[in-house]
Parts: structure tokens; C-alpha cells; sequence
């Protein structure tokens, strides 16, 4: 059973970097890559609550909880990449002087706490489940940090093996084919990518307390597997009394502290049904069992906790809700095309970045924001267009967005969507500020009725000669915001033109609306 | 005794190098004397398909193997510059870069390349511009550039662009054929084989766009096509370089082929009703003599294929 579980983790996981992968242009394989993301039940209430709405996609999640009252916590032993990256970094570390498990088992009721303190806020439209889900987690570390530091590490020993000079057109074939499978052509970066990356070797470090800190402790998915197998209807874990001799190796040995000090019993709130207590049992006392049983187990959470957690929660909203948000930088806050109204957005978005891998892919305009869109918005997908633009024949973002928060728009209708407006700025603008010849803005605008156009003059350029110029303008009318002009914009740093968020449109039930200025700090009641 | 004046040295020149090239040319003047006799400079043909108008081409100006010595290795330049598809008429028509290919490899070509840096993302021009799976399936290696193969390289004759990052392979070619697509473009009017060579280059291209026509020159100095062949089949007329609207798309099946670069723009540019010498990019490449500007100097053989 231990190895087919571990057979199972390694093929989940396996699973998860294959959607990953195919979240890459064109995604035309039909196999929808936010699977993982779709079947976290946190995701899935979380979503339900901020938006007061059953989005059908997120079904599959409940689904996945439902089975937990048979089969317990099956899903951090069996199936949770982040439950098997943290396996496999705890073989990493291999065996060390840990603290007694008994000294760490009080924090056991953390776990419950984040997860009222992020249903409570979700309650009141405050989405911050994507900080702890496990799934978003491995998205996004993945997207930001694991997959960008791999490319770094390949290309670094191809430019080696490059540098050698002899078999460089064999290098150059494997190169090719990485970069037809697994590598991105233009190299990719991210905003944030050194913060996500040390989120996650933190959490990986936990270990070095007790294996599967963040599991026990700390994983509110892990919290709500367990709270549901509270009521599990499944023995599990039976340990016979008649062969059971006391060592309590099964205790040791368990990752997620799970056996309670009598060796006869287990607490199914903690239990990740992993199989590792029955494989080392040197008595072969303990089996499994899926015979009925009714106990309701009883969660690691006090009256106290709860409310202490409930107001936690509050006091989150609050001092998000209030936080002082940029106008300034608001103004450049460009959204994905296809992004709901900002309120909505919000509530939505869970910042696991599937939208910004699928976009690094081809455009590569997509970035997770830091403060530009307040503090309720941080690590929210915006565009930013000096790094990339928005491919105009392209729709991907929407299309691997786990909750909707970005619809998936029809092509032709994409095309029509008005993402911002470009402006220039003149005291920048190679036409403008030194009466020279540019256009390369104009050039690149996709509209088959350039939204940039231009004027030609006679001036007298700084030389003091008398020339015909091309002066470029944008037609408001007319620009969508796909930021192309300001990406290859010539001017280095600030260019002669930039992007806005003037004129936006967002998506609802159907329409696309134009700039909605509702303030994203409202709380639903 | 009289010194000579001007115009008689104009014209002993004129004559002696008539003269020469004739004796040059001997073997092949024997027995028609004529003004066929001299090299084709451009061949223009029209109104058949794309494939059957390279080859005409090609063969009046002496053939694929006038260019493509077997074993060579050739480098096929089309503009795949963006992520729109053949009938919109902003990337080298697919059909046409196959064929070229295909001519390269009867005449013994070893390997034959085919790559552009777009402005769209690589793998979307590659893919809509239906030039890769044509290429392809033509026989030529396409790749996406590789950053590692730009190499900072000094251009002797510029004016401005003294030194730029260019593509190795480009430079290592044996014979380059450029196949640019005649199309409208604001800055420069037109852009055809000249600018199709910014293809070639890395690092923040856009600033060859201010003192576009020297610059572009100056580029044209070092990387010198062998034989440009101006995919005319469809021709954008306005919103170019990449259009989007079919309105602006002209469909006119010709093809123009010539060994100078600077004449088949040239004859290029008619084509939009531009007059050559008032296109700032042909004058100044003409002016430092890197080819012809006045078409009625240039021997032209305009073929109709549809009889």
C-alpha cells in the first residue's frame, strides 16, 4: 500500500508539471491545465463565499471533499503535489534531531484558524485563500520561481557546453528541441519571483521541525480535508489490540503525528491515510479498514479560537479594505482582456499565476503585482508592457483561469476589447522632443486602423536643419491598450509612450463594460 | 594637339567599358549580337502561381545554380515578421519561400536555413505566416534566433550603425537570397528587400528607426544578398507592416528577382507608385553605390506566364 501511495504521489505530481508545461501557447491539446487548481475545495468555497455564486467549473473541488468522509485526508498523502514536494524534501534532509512531536502538537489548531480567518474574509469579499491554498502554492512557485530558475540552470550549462566551441551544432539540435518542448524562447522573468521562491523554501524548511509541518499545521485545505473526516463514516487505521506490542514505532514513524499516545487509535483529523504506520508495524497489527463507523472526532478548536480566528478574519478585511490604495499607480493597473469588474476581480483572482505562465508563453505581458493595485489587489496578474504586450491574436489568459476571474472571451471579441489606452509622452517621444524620425510604435500597432497615426511637418530639428518630420499620436478611439506600442518603444526606461488603464472595459455576464470605477474597498453583507 | 574634354571622357569611357564587357562576354556573343546578350538585371513575372513564378524568374536570371554552388550553405531570408496569415499579406507568402528553397536543394545545396526575428512572438509568426511547415516540408532547417548566435559586429562603411549585433548565421552563409514581401510601411514608404535584412539583427532594433535611411544603408553595406526575390504575389498596400484589414491587400502574382538589392526595391516600389528616386532609403543607398535607382537603366524583362 506505502509504495502505491507513493507510486500515486509521484504520478499526481508528475501530472501536475505536464499541465503546467502544456499551459503554454498554442494550448491546443483540449486538456484544461487549471484541473489541480479546480480540484482544491478551498478554492472552491473560498470563491463561492467572495462571490456569493456556485461557479460550475469549481464543482469538481466539493466533489474531492466529499469522498474525504470515506477516505479521510486522501488527498495530502495521495495526490497533493505540495504534500509530495514536501515528502520529497524531507528525503532531502534525511533523518534529523527533531523536537518531541508532543511539544508541537498544540499547533495543530493553526491550521483551523487560517482556514476560518480565510472563509470569514471571503465572506465579507476579502479573497485571500490563494496565500495558503497548497495548489495555488505549487502553481505559482512553479510559474515564478522553479520553472524560470530551471530554464536559467539548462541554458546556463548549454551556453557552457556553447562556449567549449567544439559540437556546437549538436548542442544547438538539443537546444532546439528544448525550446520546442520544455524551453521558453525569449527568456522570462518575474516581478516577485525571489519572494514566492523563498515562500516556498520557508515552507519547505518547516521540516526541519517536524515532517509536514506546513500539512499538520498550517494547510487550511489540510484543515478542511480534515474537519469534513472529523465525521468519516470509514474505519481506517485499526490496530489490533491482540498483536500490538507497545513499541511505537507506528507513532515515530507517522509524518503527520497522527497516532495517539495509546498506539490503538489515530486521530482522523491529522491521518493522511499514507500507509506508513501499517509498513512498519513489526507485529503487522495495524490494517485498513473501510468497514462503517460512526465517532465524531473532535477538531483542535475552542470556542475561543474560533472567535479569536473570526476576528482575526475581520480585522484582515478591515486593514485591506482600508489600506491606502495608489491612485497614481492604480492608473496603470492594466487587467488581463477579458477580466471581470475590479470588485469581482477581486474576489475571484486566487493569484496562482496560471494566466501569467500560459502569457509568458507568447506575449509575456502578464506580471503579479506587488502594491500597484493596492494592497487587496498584490500579486494579482496586470500587464506590464515595457517587459511584454499583449498578443493581439491571443486569449490564453482567460482561457486557464481556474475561477473565471479573467472569462474566456471569443478571439474576434478579444480583438475589440479595449485592455487601456497609450499616451505619449512627448517630453520623451523621439518625434517630439527631438524632431527626428521614429514610428516604431506606429508600426507596430495591430489594429488593421492603426490607433497610432501621425502628422508630417516641416521643423527645424536640433542641428538647427530644417527637416520633414513624422509626428505620431494616438486616436483614442481606436487603441485597445495592448501595450505594443510601449514595449518597443525604442527610448529606453520610461518610453515616449505609455499605458493606462483609461477607457478599460471588463467583462459582465455577457457585455463588456467600460470603465468601472466601483471602489474594490466595499465589504457584502 | 587638343586635351580631351569632359564629355568625350565620359564617352571613351562609356565606350571602352562597353568595350571590355563585350570582350568578357565573348563566347556568348558569338553568333547574336544583341542586347539580349547582356545580363538580365531584373526579372519580372506575373499571374501564375507563386511557384511556377519563382522558377520563371529564377531561370531568366541563369538559374538556382548561377547562385548555389553544391555543397553551399544557403541562408533564405522571407519576413516572417508577424503573426498574421498569408492573405493578409504581411509575411513572405509560404508558397514562394518553399520554392526558393526547393531550388536551392536541386542545385545542390547542403543545407538550406530559413529564420527571421518577428516583432510578434516567434512560434506565432513562424506558425500563422504558414512559412515554417512549408519550409519545412521543403527541405530548409527553421529555427527560432538564438541570442547566443548575435554577435557584435563592425560595419566598416556606416555612417551611423558603426557596429551591431548581427546574426552569425547570416554572416557565415555562403549565399544569402532574400525574399522580403513588398509592402507599405509609414516611416520608410515601402519596405522590401533592403529593410527585410533587419531580420538579421538583434538589440533594440526599433532605433534604426531614427535615421532610418542611413542606417538601413549603412546594414545594407555588410550583408550583401546574393539574390533578392520580391514575393509581389499579394502586396499591402496602407496600414503596413502587418495590416489586418483584407481591403488593403492587392493581389497582383508577381514576383521580381534581381542580383542588385538596390534595384529590385527599386522596381519595388513602383509597384505602390512611388518613384524610386524620392525614397530616402534607395537615394542614399544609390549615392554610396550600392546599386542601381533609375530604372531605365537597368535591363528589365517583364514575363506574363498567363500568355
Amino acid at each position: 500500500m506505502q509504495l502505491a501511495r507513493r507510486i500515486s504521489q509521484l504520478l499526481f505530481l508528475l501530472f501536475f508539471l505536464v499541465l503546467f508545461f502544456l499551459a503554454a501557447y498554442p494550448y491546443e491539446t483540449g486538456i484544461n491545465v487549471d484541473l489541480f487548481l479546480r480540484s482544491s475545495p478551498l478554492i472552491a468555497i473560498a470563491t463561492f463565499l467572495a462571490t456569493r455564486e456556485i461557479v460550475a467549473s469549481l464543482l469538481i473541488g466539493l466533489t474531492l471533499l466529499v469522498i474525504s468522509i470515506f477516505l479521510g485526508r486522501y488527498f495530502c498523502g495521495w495526490i497533493c503535489p505540495l504534500g509530495t514536494s514536501v515528502d520529497l524534501f524531507d528525503r532531502i534532509l534525511g533523518k534529523l534531531k527533531r523536537k518531541d512531536n508532543a511539544a508541537v502538537r498544540r499547533f495543530r489548531a493553526w491550521k483551523f484558524s487560517i482556514l476560518i480567518i480565510v472563509l470569514i474574509a471571503a465572506l465579507f469579499s476579502l479573497q485571500f485563500v490563494w496565500f495558503f491554498d497548497p495548489i495555488v502554492i505549487m502553481t505559482r512557485t512553479m510559474t515564478t520561481t522553479i520553472y524560470p530558475v530551471t530554464v536559467f540552470f539548462i541554458e546556463g550549462v548549454l551556453n557552457l557546453l556553447l562556449g567549449i566551441g567544439i559540437f556546437q551544432d549538436s548542442v544547438f539540435s538539443v537546444y532546439d528541441f528544448l525550446r520546442r518542448t520544455i524551453l521558453p524562447i525569449a527568456p522570462i522573468f518575474f516581478q516577485l519571483s525571489l519572494i514566492f521562491g523563498l515562500i516556498f523554501l520557508g515552507l519547505l524548511l518547516l521540516n526541519v521541525f517536524a515532517r509536514r509541518f506546513w500539512c499538520r499545521y498550517l494547510c487550511p485545505l489540510g484543515a478542511l480535508f480534515g474537519f469534513l473526516s472529523s465525521f468519516r463514516l470509514t474505519r481506517g487505521i485499526v490496530v489490533s489490540d491482540d498483536f500490538c506490542i507497545d513499541c511505537g514505532k507506528c507513532q515515530r514513524s507517522c509524518k503527520m503525528d497522527a497516532i495517539n499516545d495509546d498506539f490503538r487509535s489515530y486521530n482522523p483529523i491529522e491521518c493522511i491515510e499514507c500507509m506508513t504506520c501499517i509498513a512498519v508495524c513489526p507485529t503487522d497489527a495495524i490494517s485498513y479498514q473501510l468497514k462503517y463507523r460512526f465517532g465524531r472526532e473532535r477538531t483542535d478548536i475552542s470556542k475561543r479560537r474560533f472567535l479569536f480566528s473570526t476576528a482575526g478574519g475581520l480585522l484582515t478585511l478591515g486593514l485591506v479594505k482600508t489600506a491606502f490604495p495608489n491612485k497614481v499607480s492604480m492608473g496603470h493597473v492594466v487587467r488581463p482582456p477579458g477580466s471581470l469588474p475590479e470588485a469581482d476581480f477581486l474576489d475571484r483572482c486566487v493569484r496562482c499565476q496560471q494566466c501569467v505562465k500560459i502569457c509568458s508563453s507568447t506575449g509575456a505581458c502578464l506580471q503579479p503585482a506587488w502594491l500597484e493595485s493596492g494592497w487587496e489587489g498584490i500579486w494579482t496578474p496586470l500587464v506590464n508592457a515595457r517587459y511584454g504586450y499583449c498578443e493581439y491574436n491571443c486569449n490564453l489568459c482567460g482561457k486557464v483561469c481556474p475561477t473565471g476571474a479573467i472569462h474566456d472571451i471569443e478571439l474576434e471579441q478579444k480583438k475589440q476589447l479595449t485592455m487601456g489606452t497609450a499616451y505619449f509622452d512627448r517630453s520623451r517621444c523621439i518625434p517630439w522632443y527631438r524632431n527626428e524620425d521614429c514610428l516604431v510604435c506606429e508600426e507596430h500597432c495591430p489594429l488593421p486602423d492603426k490607433a497610432i497615426k501621425f502628422d508630417v511637418r516641416e521643423v527645424r530639428a536640433q542641428d538647427g536643419t530644417q527637416r520633414v518630420v513624422k509626428f505620431p499620436y494616438v486616436v483614442e478611439s481606436l487603441c485597445i491598450g495592448c501595450g505594443i506600442c510601449v514595449n518597443k518603444c525604442p527610448v529606453e526606461g520610461n518610453g515616449g509612450i505609455f499605458l493606462t488603464n483609461a477607457r478599460e472595459q471588463r467583462w459582465e455576464e455577457g457585455v463588456l463594460l467600460s470603465k468601472n470605477n466601483e471602489s474594490s474597498a466595499r465589504i457584502k453583507f | 594637339m587638343s586635351f580631351i574634354n569632359r564629355r568625350d571622357f565620359i564617352k571613351l569611357t562609356g565606350l571602352s567599358t562597353v568595350a571590355f564587357s563585350g570582350f568578357v562576354n565573348m563566347p556568348q556573343l558569338i553568333g547574336k549580337v544583341t542586347d539580349e546578350a547582356m545580363p538580365l538585371d531584373l526579372a519580372v513575372v506575373q499571374n501564375s502561381d507563386p511557384a511556377s513564378l519563382i522558377r520563371k524568374a529564377v531561370e531568366m536570371l541563369g538559374g538556382m545554380s548561377r547562385f548555389v554552388k553544391k555543397g553551399n550553405t544557403v541562408l533564405v531570408k522571407p519576413n516572417i515578421g508577424w503573426d498574421r496569415a498569408p492573405e493578409q499579406a504581411a509575411n513572405t507568402n509560404p508558397e514562394v519561400v518553399a520554392e526558393v528553397i526547393r531550388l536551392c536543394r536541386k542545385a545542390g545545396a547542403a543545407k538550406v536555413m530559413v529564420f527571421d526575428n518577428p516583432c510578434n512572438e516567434a512560434r506565432r509568426c513562424y506558425r500563422r505566416s504558414q512559412i515554417e511547415e512549408a519550409a519545412k516540408a521543403a527541405g530548409a532547417d527553421v529555427s527560432f534566433m538564438y541570442q547566443q548566435k548575435y554577435q557584435k559586429t563592425k560595419i566598416p562603411q556606416a555612417k551611423m550603425l558603426t557596429s551591431w549585433e548581427i546574426y552569425r548565421d547570416a554572416l557565415q552563409a555562403d549565399v544569402m537570397i532574400n525574399v522580403p514581401i513588398a509592402k507599405h510601411h509609414s516611416l520608410s514608404r515601402v519596405t522590401l528587400g533592403m529593410k527585410n535584412l533587419m531580420g538579421v539583427i538583434g538589440g533594440n532594433r526599433g532605433a534604426l528607426h531614427n535615421h532610418f535611411d542611413v542606417k538601413i544603408v549603412d546594414l545594407n553595406t555588410l550583408i550583401k544578398p546574393q539574390l533578392t526575390i520580391i514575393d509581389a504575389v499579394r502586396i499591402l498596400l496602407r496600414n503596413g507592416p502587418q495590416g489586418g484589414n483584407l481591403n488593403d491587400v492587392k493581389t497582383i502574382n508577381t514576383v521580381i528577382a534581381g542580383v542588385d538589392p538596390v534595384a529590385t526595391d527599386a522596381f519595388g516600389a513602383t509597384l505602390f507608385d512611388l518613384v524610386p528616386e524620392k525614397l530616402g532609403f534607395l537615394r542614399e543607398a544609390h549615392a554610396r553605390g550600392l546599386g542601381e535607382i533609375d530604372l531605365s537603366r537597368l535591363k528589365i524583362e517583364h514575363v506574363n506566364l498567363a500568355g
